[in-house]
């Protein structure tokens, strides 16, 4: 009896133990079942292990770390490791509450000390970068609990939860978190693995991630490589998922074997001209005018983009709450006028014949179609085009006249405004504006918790820019991106992240 | 001692030429525009200021001398610093590339060399119009299809068409593109050795003993063009490490040549003084060797 009664408790015991088990396993044990091979992506690179110093355009580091905050598709700012967010009416207070569960890849919880301490280092640490400027607007960072960050700020900083989607959570006990850290102990998905940079990086599945059944995959390979074509290589299967431009997405998607999509920000192309040390004739506004008539924005970024290029006069495309319609139906550059361009260089007593204009670019197509227009108006062009660093080199050395480049998806508006800013980081591309007309203007936006004031503002900095000639937009096109078929779940972000809350690399899966 | 003397000689002509190399990778990356802090500078969104002391930091405010009396002296001492981009050990850096460009040049190197030896033996020791016009083939393909056109064209047949090799990263295609480009460099010449070989005394008291053709090919021919067959594999060695670094471009392979084209583009000095001196120096070892194996089997030359 004695016996039974022990084997009947043995049995209970059992019994609950399993059922114990089954109810914390299955979600473990199913979501390993599910996940089936291994993601092959390349977009951009990878250049530190440091995801603190790095900011900018960024495709990789989001497959291991996460964000309070993130950017959701359509441009929005959406919770991550924060579950909700709440910002004070007079725009100086910010309260996040931690997603519960959250665990490193260590095995830790994800504390709000952990998340202070990561403030506290780029505040303090980092050199450099959007982030930098933001946190030194902090001047209080409080954890009332385990799971709540209290932020309060010197003054108000609209951008800040979008640029809050670039601050990294990394756990304290990553190596080398003192210096430059190493082996990054993040939240995401997938755990950083094997890296040889410019070569690749692999990140494996974290089995205890947060968000129930991802990731779907048993491994992200990161192909970090440069100068490959990695249109063949999707062609071939060496690649799921790849950056290409117009002409290699035309090609895959006539051969049927990739469905080509766009990152939803789109990248803004322009013509800039010397700000800094300008030479005559070209600092004289009407000259720069009348390049710009010379110009046929439509050819050129139907270069650029093909049928999804957008001509505009603007830094957003349209369907960006920052785009305004009636700006964009003024453009007086919106078809080329050759007339209009002479009228305006014999007004400013200019003979095109008798300048040369210091043009420079990175080696691309479209600016020598650029360069093609602004010859017909009669003026002689030195077209320099070098690669990236020669660029920036050349550009800050201010010794040009005119430039023609572009600038990709950033994750708030602000992200654009803040290179056209006196002090603001790498304004090259822009001839070095310098201007504290314009500099108040996006100030005062950014000091504006009022969205419609905050608009306006940035419309009145940019109508700032065009009226003073510093340069000018010729459009708009998306940065391509080809998934090959077989691959579900996976439609390109706002941005370059290859993970956000609502999309990414996590929900994506190999069918084929 | 004069053999020793004069393989000496030839190390130290060596040794110098590897010195006015690095020397010069040192001037021409200091010409280049841009620097690695403007490489930084772009990616992290630093001020003029920041950039500014990062070069202070790094030394490349010093004087040009400086700097490279600072990096030899190091250099010297095994130690190549840094990667200022990545911030890991070149030496960390070398040591994942070196094997891929050993696997791949070593491989194409037997290849090749395996090949041309196959033909022109084959040709002597049964001469016949099939075994010409497969060395003249070679030959032909060797001197007028650029390495990195058939590489293309491997690429689109076997990669894309046929599906049967990878585009990226694959050892197979580069491997038999160079071999086939270093077999029909000496071929020809082989074959003209060895054709001359066969009419020396020693070959025709072989073939009367009643030897079979291979057996004469191969033990009695064969042993008398020893001295062409290092010459010309010295020649094809040398241009095979700089034949490699296009084929590592072109397949997307990490090795020497691809790590030393990124480190130009980002401007990372110590990887490109380091791999730079390691090419040169692995140059002039090649040809050191082949100078020395030459004298050992010629005893004229010593």
């Amino acid at each position: 009896m004695t016996s039974f009664v022990t084997s009947r408790r043995g049995l209970l015991a059992g019994a609950a133990t399993l059922a114990g088990a089954l109810t914390v396993l299955p979600v473990r044990v199913l979501a390993q079942n599910a996940r089936k091979g291994v993601l092959k992506y390349a977009t951009l690179g990878l250049d530190t292990s440091d995801p603190h110093r790095h900011t900018g355009s960024i495709a990789v580091q989001q497959s291991y770390v996460e964000a309070l905050t993130s950017i959701a598709a359509n441009g929005a700012v959406e919770p991550f490791l924060a579950e909700s967010f709440a910002v004070s009416p007079d725009g100086l207070t910010y309260t996040f509450r931690l997603r519960e569960g959250v665990r490193f890849h260590n095995g830790d919880l994800l504390t709000a000390r952990d998340v202070a301490a990561n403030f506290e280092r780029v505040k303090s640490k980092v050199k450099g970068g959007w982030l930098v400027s933001a946190l030194q607007q902090v001047s209080k960072l409080e954890t009332p609990d385990d799971r709540t960050v209290v932020v309060t700020l010197d003054e108000p900083f609209a951008p800040f939860l979008n640029l809050l989607s670039e601050l990294w959570i990394l756990s304290p006990k990553s190596a080398g978190w003192d210096e430059t850290i190493s082996l990054p102990i993040g939240t995401g998905p997938f755990t950083f693995g094997d890296w040889q940079p410019k070569v690749k990086l692999v990140t494996p599945a974290f089995a205890d991630y947060w968000k129930a059944g991802a990731p779907r995959v048993e491994a992200v390979e990161f192909d970090l490589r440069d100068g490959i074509d990695k249109s063949l290589a999707l062609r071939a299967g060496d690649l799921h998922i790849v950056s290409v431009d117009l002409q290699a997405a035309q090609d895959l998607q006539k051969a049927g074997v990739a469905e080509i999509s766009g990152l939803k920000d789109t990248a803004w192309y322009f013509a800039a001209f010397n700000n800094r040390k300008p030479r005559k004739p070209f600092d004289d506004i009407r000259v720069r005018r009348a390049l710009m008539h010379a110009v046929d924005k439509a050819a050129v970024m139907n270069f650029v983009g093909g049928d999804k290029s957008i001509v505009t006069n603007q830094l957003v495309a349209s369907g960006n709450i920052y785009f305004d319609q009636a700006l964009h139906d003024a453009d007086e550059f919106r078809k080329p006028d050759l007339d209009q361009a002479r009228k305006l260089l014999a007004e400013a007593g200019v003979t095109p014949e008798d300048h040369t204009i210091e043009f420079v670019s990175w080696q691309e197509t479209h600016p020598q179609i650029v360069v093609q227009m602004v010859r017909k108006l009669g003026f002689k062009v030195n077209h320099v085009a070098l690669d990236d660093i020669g660029t920036q080199k050349r550009l800050g050395q201010y010794d040009w006249d005119m430039s023609v480049t572009n600038s990709g998806p950033r994750s708030d508006i602000f992200l654009r405004f803040v290179r056209l800013m006196s002090d603001g980081p790498n304004p090259v591309l822009w001839g070095g504006i310098q201007d504290p007309e314009l500099d108040s203007l996006i100030k005062q936006a950014v000091r504006e918790p009022d969205s419609d004031k905050r608009k306006e503002f940035y419309l009145q900095a940019f109508r700032r820019t065009m009226e003073k000639g510093y340069f000018f937009v010729l459009g708009h096109a998306p940065d391509f991106i080809a998934i090959r078929n077989g691959i579900k779940g996976y439609d390109p972000g706002f941005t370059w992240a290859c993970h956000w809350a609502s999309g990414g690399v996590a929900v994506t899966a190999i069918d084929a | 001692m004069a053999r020793v003397l004069s393989v000496l000689g030839t190390l130290l002509r060596g040794l110098v030429q590897c010195a006015c190399i690095v020397m010069l990778t040192f001037l021409l990356c200091r010409v280049m525009p841009g620097d690695v802090v403007d490489v930084l500078g772009l990616e992290g969104g630093l001020t003029a200021e920041q950039q500014a002391q990062m070069r202070h930091d790094l030394g490349l405010d010093q004087p040009l001398a400086v700097q490279f009396g600072d990096w030899v002296t190091h250099a010297v001492a095994g130690d190549f610093g840094r990667s200022i981009r990545f911030d890991r050990p070149v030496m960390d850096m070398l040591a994942t590339a070196v094997p891929v460009t050993l696997r791949l040049t070593v491989l194409s190197f037997a290849f090749g060399l395996t090949l041309a030896l196959v033909l022109a033996l084959a040709a002597t020791a049964r001469p016949s119009r099939l075994f010409d016009v497969l060395i003249d083939g070679v030959n032909i393909w060797s001197i007028a299809v650029p390495t990195f056109c058939a590489g293309v064209i491997a690429i689109l047949v076997f990669s894309i068409w046929l599906g049967w090799l990878p585009v990226i990263g694959g050892l197979l295609a580069p491997v038999l593109i160079i071999g086939l480009d270093n077999a029909g460099q000496i071929v020809k010449q082989l074959r003209e050795e060895l054709k001359e070989a066969v009419t020396l005394p020693h070959v025709r008291t072989a073939r009367a003993k009643g030897l079979s053709p291979w057996r004469v090919s191969v033990f009695h021919v064969m042993p008398a063009t020893m001295g062409v067959v290092l010459a010309l594999s010295g020649l094809v060695l040398g241009s095979l490490v700089a034949g490699s670094l296009t084929m590592e471009v072109l397949f997307a392979l990490p090795g020497l040549g691809s790590l030393t084209l990124n480190a130009i583009h980002g401007r990372d000095y110590p990887v490109i003084l380091a791999a730079v001196t390691l090419i040169s120096v692995s140059l002039v070892l090649i040809n050191t060797t082949m100078d020395v194996l030459h004298r050992l089997v010629d005893p004229r030359l010593a």
